[in-house]
């Protein structure tokens, strides 16, 4: 499989001009392509477009000035925080999770992990947001048994509908997100590595050193960056738990476009999605670079 | 498309305003009459014509009618039963902005035919250039008994029920309050919440301004009133969750401000969670909101169903309910119908909404009794800040509220 | 070491479990609840009944059952040969195509559906059938790395190669040899489309649509149990369809191992 790879990358060298060669592989490509760049690509330069004009439709940055200002600039802090936060606290039980299950699952359980984790990564919402009011608020399942242990959450002056309380829920799809994404990177250090670096001696401690966790660290950063991105932009979650005690951009982006106190601002609410856009550019960055790396690794 | 047929239409409806077919029967003129430019029910050729029409159309589009909200549920259900419409609900949970919004960018077939707005949207909207974009003036049969401060001279927009701020509250909870200034009592500690954010919802901007009152502000100063939910965050009374009916299931909250018109709807579903929720007019305040707007479309797709609609909305007849309608009722003359139901500004009333023309309703005897337990009691000052008093009150919630509640 | 793994491996899936239905648990118990008409607690079927007795209930649920549909029949025409593609003889522009692929998922839905009724012309706005068409978007991210996996794990040129080698031309080597290998990632991809089309809430609602969702949604305030028992619902039909394609896919699995 790795030698197939590489391969193509010699013929395509070998073979009559690079570039002729290349469109004619890319033909079939182009339906796929051309309905991203219709049905996603042009809406969003839809959008780009709108935030750099005013309310009387005339080319601005002010609303690029509005947003780097207070609320808005909280709401940003606020969300890449929370990004940052879940994405920490998701990556590394999922990872776990991930490699347990590649090491040691049957290839009928992986398939039903990933779809399972499928269906668990898009929970959301009201749904979402009820069972875990259901399961952890103050009259909660598990609130009950934990007191009946003994173990009073709430005294300690835990609450659901905080930032800690929003950060533990999106775990519920960040967790099954990070073993979607992580899972793949696993295959490259499948049970042969392992034995290869045994029968070369390594101890497990070594191995780990030396080759399990350079091999893996980019893939991790990489899928730790998509959970950020992922727990940046989520929305109806956050939006179904809290009365504005909590200033995200998604949840600012909504009122501003579907809220009821202010009047029209919808083009600061383009402009504040145009900044969405833009940090989760900046964390895809050096996850380009971390993935184009991983990849030469690989092969 | 659209616009040549509205440039036809135009010069039909100039010869019959010059008089050429005023002697004709309106029963008969019904098919040539052009529902998208008729200003009152004259135009429209009667009520038996419009009916007619409407049932033509078969489908009326309303937006963001919440289930529970001022009683809609019934308005939706008599009028469908009642002329066979369809009626196309969109975003039953959304928001006024979302209504305007949705008239500025929606495609032909998703506009909504009429729209319901919080009165704060007026500021911009109502503007004359703005609002004439957006709507198409329509003065109902009832347009004298409409408060003139609600009502554009025109008919571009008119106000349809207002409400007032309550106490919604688990009966377990002791001792029940009465006041809002109560509310910071020691024995409500975890469970005192709003019904959202009130930088951006009414309602529970509403309720902050009720608190302020009730704590040495005034209709133009809100600032008591987010310092009493400061206090409360800091007492551990005021939880942030929003009051919705799963919290209440959940016990994360127990007490509420809600507008009255939520509490009919809010206390039948909370009987389906085993609670007995009640509502009490609190004893040291009594605000009283703006009202909210209807008004139709310019580009309704339903010209003539949105036209029956306010009528239906605005009518103050004393009839029948959904439940109480016969078919053999439904098969009579449009008309008859339509006097036979009951009216939609009763049908406000019923779900503890004040409909705006209560004053001429109470006047002429047609007015229902409101649900029991929602009587403003006698005597008692009410508070209705204007929307001039209303607007740089909003400013200061949106400043200071995040420092609120972090 | 081997030892501590073979602990690993079931503890590991019963905390997983854990994780997974204690709030779904906690959901179901309340899904059940109804009450006396002196308030005391009941556990009951009734929520679900009354589900039944909805007639709103049967035509959202068909109306989201047939966009999901489409939507995977989208996925199946466009997604899943432009992946086999990549793998077969495009690798040069698999990593780029990665990358646009995982957009969807970093930018906010919200901002999607501005630029939705911005861009899109009135014809396509009007039906509904748009909706399908952005699901497709919507789940790219996780259908291109399912797939994209799943082809991985397969040495598909090789065996494409190998097909063509012994005197298969290009239709029978899809439809014979390419086709069969592929079945396990294309189901979890469809599935995966399936899953999301049906649950999609956001920009549903944003583009004016009524399905499932949004209907669960508006029915909370007037019943928040029957509300409650139709998401534990929908959960529940996510999870027996995962379980149907679970044994599709091993089936037709080992009828390929036994061609092969």
């Amino acid at each position: 499989m790795i030698n197939s790879y590489g391969s193509s990358k010699g013929v395509s060298r070998k073979g009559g001009t690079f570039a002729r060669r290349n469109l004619i592989i890319a033909l079939p490509l182009i339906p796929l392509i051309a309905y991203l760049a219709f049905f996603f690509f042009w809406p969003m330069v839809m959008v780009v477009t709108d935030s750099l004009k005013n309310n009387d439709h005339h080319w601005s940055f002010i609303n690029f000035t509005t947003i780097t200002h207070k609320p808005y600039s909280t709401a940003f802090k606020n969300s890449i925080l929370l990004g940052a936060l879940s994405a920490l606290f998701a990556s590394i039980p999922g990872a776990i999770f991930a490699y347990i299950i590649e090491v040691r699952g049957s290839e009928k359980l992986k398939g039903f992990v990933t779809s399972l984790s499928g269906v668990l990564a898009n929970t959301g919402g009201v749904p979402l947001a009820f069972m875990f009011i259901a399961t952890f608020g103050a009259q909660g399942s598990a609130i009950k048994i934990l007191k009946a242990l003994g173990i009073d959450l709430y005294s300690g002056g835990f609450t659901l509908f905080s930032f800690t309380g929003i950060v533990f829920v999106y775990l519920y799809f960040q967790i099954p997100l990070m073993v979607i994404i992580f899972s793949p990177a696993l295959h490259s250090i499948r049970n042969e590595w392992r034995d290869a670096a045994k029968n070369l001696g390594a101890t497990p401690r070594k191995f780990w050193r030396t080759i399990g966790v350079p091999l893996l660290f980019p893939s991790f950063t990489a899928s730790f960056l998509l959970l950020f991105a992922s727990g940046f932009a989520a929305y109806a979650t956050a939006r179904a738990m809290t009365v504005g005690n909590i200033a995200l951009v998604p949840l600012v982006i909504g009122t501003l476009v579907d809220g009821n106190v202010q009047v029209d601002q919808a083009n600061v609410g383009k402009s504040l999605a145009v900044g969405m856009v833009i940090v989760s550019a900046l964390a895809m960055i050096p996850y380009l670079i971390i993935q184009r790396r991983a990849r030469r690794w690989q092969q | 498309m659209r616009g040549k047929r509205l440039v036809v239409a135009a010069t039909v409806a100039a010869l019959f305003t010059t008089g050429l077919v005023v002697a004709t029967a309106p029963a008969q003129a019904a098919g040539k009459i052009n529902y998208c430019t008729a200003q009152n029910l004259t135009e429209a050729g009667g009520m038996d014509a419009l009916v007619t029409a409407a049932k033509k159309e078969g489908t009326l589009n309303v937006i963001t009618l919440a289930s529970g909200w001022a009683n809609y549920d019934e308005a939706i259900a008599l009028f469908k039963k009642a002329f066979g419409i369809k009626i196309v609900n969109d975003n039953p949970d959304g928001s006024s902005a979302y209504e305007l919004q949705t008239i500025k960018t929606a495609p032909d077939a998703k506009q909504p035919d009429v729209v319901d707005i919080g009165a704060t949207h007026l500021g911009a909207e109502s503007s004359d250039t703005l609002g004439r974009s957006l709507f198409t003036p329509y003065k109902v049969a009832t347009w004298n008994d409409i408060t003139p401060t609600w009502k554009d001279t025109n008919g571009l927009w008119y106000g349809d029920y207002q409400g007032t701020i309550n106490i919604a509250y688990d009966s377990s909870v002791t001792p029940a309050p009465t006041k809002i200034s109560d509310l910071s009592n020691p024995a409500y500690k975890g469970m005192v919440a709003l019904g959202g954010d009130p930088s951006a919802a009414t309602e529970s901007f509403m309720s902050v301004f009720a608190a302020s009152i009730a704590k040495g502000g005034s209709v133009d100063d809100i600032k008591p009133g987010i310092e009493f939910f400061r206090s409360m965050k800091q007492s551990g009374n005021f939880v942030t969750v929003p009051a919705t009916g799963a919290n209440l299931a959940t016990g994360a909250f127990k007490i509420a401000l809600s507008w009255s018109f939520n509490g009919p709807g809010f206390i039948q579903a909370a009987k389906g969670i085993g609670k007995d929720l009640k509502y009490v007019t609190p004893k040291d305040v009594v605000l009283k909101g703006s009202p909210y707007i209807q008004a139709i479309n310019a580009k309704a797709p339903h010209c003539a169903a949105a036209r029956l609609w306010e009528e239906f909305l605005y009518s103050e007849n004393k009839g029948k309910f959904s439940k109480d309608l016969t078919p053999a009722d439904i098969k009579q003359s449009g008309s008859k119908v339509f006097a036979l139901i009951m009216g939609g500004q009763n049908i406000f009333n019923s779900g503890a909404a004040h409909p705006i023309t209560e004053a001429a309703m109470i006047k002429k005897g047609t007015l229902i009794a409101p649900p029991a337990g929602f009587e403003i009691p006698a005597g008692v000052k009410v508070y209705s800040p204007t929307l001039d008093q209303q607007i740089p009150q909003q400013a200061v919630v949106k400043t200071m509220w995040p420092s609120v509640i972090q | 070491m081997k030892k501590s793994l073979s602990i690993a491996l079931p503890s590991t899936l019963a905390i997983a479990a854990l994780f997974i239905f204690l709030p779904f648990g906690s959901s179901a118990e309340f899904s059940f609840r109804s009450y006396s008409p002196e308030g005391k607690l009941m556990h009951s079927f009734a929520p679900y009944q009354w589900i039944l007795q909805q007639p709103e209930f049967m035509s959202h649920l068909l109306l989201s059952f047939k966009l999901s549909l489409i939507a995977v029949a989208f996925t199946a025409i466009l997604v899943v040969p432009s992946v086999a593609w990549l793998h077969l003889k495009a690798q040069s522009f698999r990593s780029i195509i990665e990358v646009v692929t995982i957009l969807p998922l970093v930018i906010p839905v919200v901002a999607l559906s501005i630029g939705v009724q911005a861009a899109f012309p009135d014809w396509l706005q009007s039906t509904e059938y748009e909706l399908p068409l952005m699901y497709v978007i919507l789940s790219l991210p996780f259908t291109f790395r399912i797939l994209d996996n799943g082809l991985q794990a397969i040495p598909l040129k090789t065996i494409s190669e190998a097909s063509r080698g012994l005197g298969a031309n290009w239709p029978k080597t899809i439809i014979f040899v390419i086709a069969p290998v592929m079945r396990s990632a294309v189901a979890g991809a469809f599935f995966l489309t399936f899953a999301l089309s049906l649950g999609e809430f956001t920009l549903t609602s944003l583009l004016h649509w009524d399905t499932f969702p949004t209907w669960v949604t508006s029915v909370s305030q007037q019943n928040i149990i029957g509300a409650i028992a139709l998401s534990v619902f929908s959960l529940t039909v996510a999870f027996v369809v995962l379980l149907l394609v679970g044994l599709f896919s091993s089936q037709t699995k080992k009828r390929t191992e036994v061609a092969e």
